[in-house]
Parts: C-alpha cells; sequence; structure tokens
C-alpha cells in the first residue's frame, strides 16, 4: 500500500481539521448548559432588582450563591456521565471555579472602586462576563467571542440609551444573550 | 521496513481499518474528545457531513475491529447512540499519523540527498 507525500499532507490536513472541529463542538456543548443556567438567573436577578432595587444586595447574593451551586452540580453530573464511559475520573469544579474566582475579583474591584450607583455594578458585572467569553473565544472557538461581544454591545447599549430602565433590560436582553448564546452552542 | 515505492514512501503497511477516508475522519473525531468522552451519533454525523447509512456502516467496521464502543441508550424516551475510542483505537490511530509523518519524514530526507532514495 503506497501513499504518496501530497496524499500524507492532504490526510494530515483533514485529520487535523476534524479534530480541531470535534473539540471545538465539545468545548461549546460543555459550556452551553451553564450559559443557560447564568441566563435565567439574570434574568430572574435583574428582574428582581428592576422591582425591588433597594433589596438588590440580598437578591444578587441568593441569585450568585444559587449560581455557583447549580453550577457545580452540573459540571458534576457532566463529569459522572463521562466517567460512566469508562475514562479516568477528571476535575468537575474548574467551571465553578472560574466564576468563583471572577466573582472574588469583582467583589474586590467594586470595594476599590467605590461605584456611585447600582447601575454601574449592574453594568460591571457583564462586562466582565463578556470579555471573559471574548478571551476564550480566542482559544475554544468563535462563538465565545461572538456572545461576548453582543453581550458587552447590548450592555452598554442598555447603560446609556435606557439608563431608567437599565436593570429591566439586562434581565430581558443580558439574560436573554445567555440563554440564546447557550442554545446557539449547543448546534453543531 | 522502510523504502521507496512508486512515487511514494512505503514503510510497513498501514492499517487498512483506518485507512479508509471516512473512517480515519470518524477516529480524529473521536480523537478530539477527552480521553473517554463519547460523541453521539448525530454529532459525529453532522461533523463529518456524511450519511447515516454510509456512516453507519463505517461504525460498524471500526467496532468489530476493537477500535471504538458503540453505546444504545435513550435519552429521556429518544434513542441515543454514542460513541467513544478505545485503547486500542487510540494506539491504531496514533500509529497511523505516525504512519503518514513517517511519510513526509522520508520525503524530506529524500529531498536532502539529492532525490536519490
Amino acid at each position: 500500500m503506497t501513499l504518496s507525500p501530497n496524499e500524507a499532507v492532504d490526510a494530515l490536513h483533514d485529520i487535523a481539521a476534524v479534530e480541531a472541529h470535534s473539540q471545538r463542538l465539545y468545548g461549546y456543548r460543555k459550556a452551553s448548559p451553564q450559559l443557560i443556567l447564568w441566563g435565567v438567573l439574570w434574568m430572574i436577578g435583574y428582574g428582581l432588582t428592576a422591582a425591588w432595587p433597594s433589596r438588590s444586595n440580598p437578591i444578587w447574593i441568593a441569585v450568585d450563591a444559587t449560581g455557583l451551586a447549580a453550577s457545580f452540580l452540573i459540571s458534576a453530573r457532566r463529569t459522572r456521565n463521562a466517567d460512566a464511559g469508562g475514562s479516568r475520573p477528571r476535575v468537575y469544579w474548574r467551571f465553578p471555579a472560574i466564576m468563583l474566582i471572577a466573582f472574588v475579583f469583582v467583589a474586590a474591584t467594586i470595594v476599590i472602586m467605590a461605584p456611585v450607583s447600582g447601575r454601574q455594578v449592574g453594568a460591571f458585572i457583564p462586562l466582565v462576563v463578556a470579555a471573559s467569553y471574548a478571551v476564550m473565544g480566542l482559544w475554544l472557538g468563535l462563538r465565545f467571542t461572538i456572545a461576548g461581544a453582543a453581550l458587552a454591545a447590548l450592555t452598554l447599549g442598555g447603560f446609556f440609551l435606557l439608563p431608567a430602565h437599565f436593570a429591566l433590560w439586562m434581565a430581558a436582553v443580558g439574560g436573554g444573550v445567555l440563554i440564546l448564546g447557550g442554545l446557539w452552542l449547543r448546534r453543531v | 521496513m522502510a523504502g521507496y515505492g512508486c512515487g511514494g514512501y512505503e514503510m510497513e503497511q498501514p492499517d487498512a481499518i483506518i485507512h479508509q477516508p471516512v473512517r480515519l475522519k470518524i477516529m480524529a473525531a473521536l480523537k478530539g474528545l477527552p480521553r473517554g468522552e463519547r460523541l453521539e451519533f448525530v454529532r459525529l454525523r453532522a461533523i463529518l457531513n456524511a450519511t447515516e447509512g454510509n456512516l453507519g456502516a463505517h461504525i460498524g467496521t471500526l467496532e468489530t475491529a476493537g477500535y471504538i464502543k458503540v453505546e444504545k441508550d435513550f435519552n429521556g424516551k429518544k434513542p441515543r447512540t454514542r460513541i467513544s475510542l478505545t485503547e486500542a483505537g487510540n494506539r491504531a490511530y496514533a500509529d497511523y499519523v505516525a504512519f503518514l509523518r513517517a511519510i513526509l519524514d522520508g520525503e524530506g530526507s529524500r529531498a536532502a540527498t539529492g532525490g536519490l532514495p
């Protein structure tokens, strides 16, 4: 059985492309439930904040705690399912750990920068999330970058153009972008 | 055992099962996942842009060879087929990629010696 160097190059090129495509789709599929989860939580959190602005702190403490716990459970479940396929046990705390680090970073930044309004905090956190997705996309696939860019643009748009209804805007559009982004990541 | 054939580099025979293009791509798609992770048939079909019948036949060949593991179950009420690479498949794929690279290395050596074997 003979193969020319050109055929070997073509075969190596083809399999590298298929491997990369498969890896990218795997990363999308793994991140998808997390985006949907946080999209729903943002809808609830921003929606409640719009209704009871003075209670935003306890609302977001409850929303973030729920989100971290649910995120951890989703990761653990996915890992358990994968391990049932015979692989060695893998870490399932990485995604929740990333969010915990981001949470501490955001909290520390807010303490230092002392924003003067809840709207500033409400815009800052989505912008950090958007930047994180945009950066992740440089390694993991364009869809993350597009989702991050859309979230950043819509957050800034709501912040400057709809200041009076910013929380409602973020509930509908911020949460909506994450949910739609999550559904998009599930597609092949 | 290496040598030159007609217009190509010939070494030990490549694995005839993986040598088929669709089967090679199936192996590549599974290799792209973390070890032990399974890929659903419908996703594999979309990645390879293959027809169901064609893909099913090649999966059967790879499964018979012990290179992949096929698991069928239900996700809720929907039947689901998931495929993963076995250890034997992992080794076979690595050997085949090494075989392809060796062809290129051989070509490089030939160029360095003025095209003579």
